[in-house]
């Protein structure tokens, strides 16, 4: 596939139809790749694609068309952009909340079969800290990866997906100029929410306790919010100083605030792409609380983000029949 | 001889013996929690992690906290003539203060060491006395574990480091297998060691030329490494060069590198306010440094609204020129200990290694160049 | 000082300016009675209360909060109180899930004509929260 890829790059270099191409270039540590941001036809040959490419590549495309920029009357850049289908989903809410202009997109919708949890690598293998992994090679749905001293284990792709992308449904954009490759994956429906079910079962101080446990983790340097497409507003509630929302410590409750906070805000825009969980340095279990919002939305008002450019955002609408049984009645 | 201080002591002893120390010290070891390592104070571990390879969150955390209050208030008795409200501090001694107990850290990795005699320099200057951190750095007694086993992030011997760098630690620890062996560095730790004398006995050769071995093998494990001379004079011409438009690219901009930086000191300070019982009026309060990154658009934010690191160009500029530029001039020495924690928790694998060696290729920094 | 048995509750009332609380005022030159634990704070429109309010309030060592709009179609900017009926909707979703006590975070409608359902909501939501004791979480401890 990456041939296809930088093969479609070249072509809009050549024809001049984008002025910076965003892709993965190869990582300096195994098991990882990098972003990277391309402008000429010379330096291609540095894409590559395989099951690291776990990074949410929209999360840059805001940056480049901030209104500043426009007001010095700079001409926004034409930008290319590979999209997995989660980073196309991402893209369509960035769209639809007017954040980056469709026009100066070439979408390159790629069908992913899913990215590698490198913690299940290390976990699957060896116990923490014993072993350190020095490589790793991938080949038709196996990783071998070699350790210092050069031992060689060979894993199933399958069994070291991450979470979010076992349960993935949108394996290709939903909005692009080009797709490569065909998609394989089907994934099944009931046991997406299934650990979500499970959690709700759970008796309310025993979920309180889990939240709480999670959330101490955090030591607030906002990996989660700066990884996200979402995040992108100008000033972050955290960062406010009027109000001042919540105190600079690691006062629990001030985490436990920022973290309600940011995940609330991304009530019927989350697109479930894992990338805070990714970025999170301290393995907070984010995804357990994204997630359930997600549910929510689909079950209150039958919206998935990222889906479509024409619905409007679930809050930004109503329906006369919305659900309200949550409605103190004397 | 310098061998005849090197002392051999069990590695099945080690636990007993932290524990004889409890009273007289807080003990810092690395204990196994939510699945990292992380230096915790010591209990009744059952156990060390001796083959750990270093810790997510770096050790300068034990005497420069996340969040530390440097002094609290209340509304004093007495009002100002137009009624608005005094505060009194409330007795220093209390606020804050690590006990009276000594510090021992033990088993932290050399390259973390190394960081604390950075950080010294920094908060026992010349200049300023940082007395918060002073207070519990000055008692403390370091004890570092070489390492065995380096990752492959680890860049060390590029700054001043390798697996046994013995600088800013009390005495350093080789892991034998079986023996753990001792070498005091400075005189508090010759010291430290001689007190405690009947829990050490004397090292043999065999025993040296193991640790010597060991050491030898480790070096060999460090393969990645940047060339550093002179980066500081290359820098002192690099501030406006186009480099500094691409390198930050891939940046999130989050403070993963900053936070877990063994040497990266920059802090905030706040005042946290609290209206007791329903009252409108503030009725005490507390100063507070925390934990701040130069990654953060906040870190420079004027409160004109002005701010003059606006895009992570400039954020990322100046994370490289502090560590490389700046702190060379203040300090005289680069505050970068390879310890590359930076490289493997970074979410865009924007490797430090890379962005250095980058910049070192550079050719001469010529004027047509700049932006 | 407080005293567990005689221990009261603090709850904070958001209420609209055109219905709640006209209905609150309602209730009052009514002299109907209800519980004196409610600080009102009025708003403009139920669809002003930003979910970050009522975190704060519990944060801040509120025991309660009860958010009161106009009921679905009476409201004075016609739609406010139907967009917060959705953020509602997820917020008290998400509190219970995360494991705040339910009938800490509570919603209602009440029109201007409606003194006397003002007061049974005051009443009703007083108890619950009563029976919920003291709040312990999300408290922020100085």
């Amino acid at each position: 596939m990456i041939e296809k890829i930088k093969e479609v790059v070249k072509k809009l270099f050549k024809e001049d139809k984008i002025d910076i191409f965003i892709g993965y270039g190869e990582g300096t540590l195994p098991l990882r790749t990098t972003p990277c941001f391309i402008t000429g036809p010379d330096n291609i040959e540095k894409l590559v694609w395989n099951s690291y490419c776990f990074n949410n590549l929209a999360v840059y495309l805001p940056r480049f068309f901030l209104p500043q920029l426009q007001k010095k009357d700079l001409k926004f850049p034409r930008i290319g952009i590979l999209a997995k289908g989660c980073d196309g989903r991402s893209i369509v809410g960035l769209i639809k909340e007017h954040q980056i202009p469709r026009e100066n997109l070439y979408i390159i919708g790629i069908n992913c079969s899913g990215m590698i949890d490198i913690e299940k690598v290390q976990n699957a293998v060896y116990k923490m800290q014993e072993v350190e992994i020095v490589s790793a090679k991938e080949k038709s749905g196996k990783v071998l990866v070699e350790n210092e001293d050069n031992k060689k284990v060979e894993l199933k792709k399958e069994e070291l997906l991450a979470e979010v992308c076992k349960n993935c449904q949108y394996t290709a954009p939903l909005i692009y100029d080009v797709l490569i490759g065909e998609e394989k994956r089907k994934t099944k429906e009931k046991e997406r929410a299934a650990f979500i079910k499970e959690f709700e079962k759970k008796p309310l101080e025993e979920r309180w306790k889990y939240f709480q446990e999670q959330v101490s983790k955090c030591i607030r340097c906002y990996a989660c919010r700066q990884a996200c497409p979402n995040c992108y507003c100008k000033e972050c509630f955290a960062d406010q100083t009027r109000p001042k929302w919540i105190g600079a410590t690691e006062n629990i409750s001030d985490i436990m605030f920022f973290q309600i906070g940011r995940i609330l805000h991304q009530a019927g825009r989350c697109v479930d792409c894992g990338a805070c969980v990714r970025a999170c340095p301290m393995g907070i279990d984010l995804r357990i609380f994204t997630y359930k919002l997600i549910e929510d939305v689909k079950e209150f008002f039958g919206y998935e983000a990222g889906i479509s450019l024409e619905e409007a955002p679930p809050l930004a609408t109503f329906k006369p029949d919305d659900k309200q049984e949550f409605i103190t009645e004397p | 001889m310098e061998n005849a201080k090197l002392k051999i002591i069990k590695k099945k002893d080690v636990l007993k013996f932290l524990d004889s120390l409890k009273k007289e010290y807080d003990i810092f070891v690395p204990i196994e929690k939510n699945g990292d390592i992380r230096f915790s104070k010591f209990n009744s571990e059952k156990d060390i992690p001796w083959n750990y390879r270093n810790t997510k969150i770096p050790p300068k955390e034990i005497f420069f906290p996340q969040t530390e209050t440097l002094f609290s208030f209340e509304a004093g008795t007495s009002t100002l003539s137009n009624g608005s409200m005094t505060f009194t501090p409330i007795d220093e001694s209390k606020s804050s203060a690590p006990g009276n107990k000594n510090y021992l850290i033990f088993g932290i990795r050399p390259c973390d060491a190394q960081a604390f005699s950075l950080l010294d320099k920094l908060f026992g200057g010349d200049d300023f006395q940082d007395p918060y951190y002073l207070e519990k750095r000055k008692q403390a007694i370091i004890i570092s574990l070489a390492c065995n086993k380096p990752q492959i992030t680890c860049f060390c011997t590029s700054l001043k480091g390798k697996p046994d760098n013995e600088e800013g630690a009390d005495i350093i620890l080789f892991d034998l297998g079986e023996n753990i062996l001792t070498k005091p560095i400075t005189k508090k730790g010759e010291e430290f060691i001689e007190n405690l004398d009947s829990w050490f006995k004397e090292a043999k050769k065999s025993d040296v030329d193991k640790k010597n071995e060991l050491m030898d093998l480790s070096l060999k494990k460090i393969c990645s490494g940047v060339n550093l001379q002179n980066i500081k004079e290359k820098l002192d011409e690099a501030f406006d060069i186009s480099f500094w438009n691409e390198i930050h690219q891939k940046c999130l901009g989050c403070g993963i590198c900053t936070y877990l930086c063994p040497t990266c000191y920059c802090f905030d300070i706040t005042d946290e306010i609290d209206h007791v019982a329903g009252g409108l009026a503030p009725s005490r309060g507390k100063r507070i440094r925390c934990w701040d990154s130069c990654m953060f658009p906040l870190f420079t934010l004027h409160a004109s609204g002005h701010n003059p690191r606006l895009t992570y160009k400039e954020r990322m500029r100046q994370r490289i020129m502090h560590k490389f530029n700046y702190c060379p001039e203040n300090f005289k020495e680069i505050f970068c200990v390879g310890c590359g924690r930076c490289i493997r928790n970074c979410p865009v694998n924007l490797d430090l290694r890379e962005v250095l060696v980058s910049l070192m290729s550079l050719g001469s920094l010529c004027k047509d160049k700049k932006i | 000082m407080e005293n567990k048995n005689n221990w009261e509750p603090k709850i904070v009332a958001f209420l609209c300016n055109w219905c709640s609380y006209a209905g609150a005022d309602l209730a009052g030159v009514s002299r109907t009675q209800y519980p004196s634990n409610i600080r009102v704070i009025r708003v403009p429109c139920s669809g002003r209360v930003n979910p970050f309010y009522i975190i704060k309030a519990l944060q801040n060592g509120v025991d309660g909060v009860l958010v009161s709009g106009c009921h679905p179609g009476d409201c004075h900017y016609i739609s406010g109180n139907l967009i917060a009926r959705r953020k509602f909707a997820l917020l008290k979703s998400f509190l219970e899930y995360i494991g705040i006590e339910p009938g800490r975070v509570q919603f209602s409608w009440v029109s201007a004509a409606e003194g006397g359902r003002f007061a049974q909501i005051i009443e009703k939501v007083t108890g619950e929260v009563k029976k919920l004791g003291p709040i312990k979480k999300m408290v922020k401890e100085f």
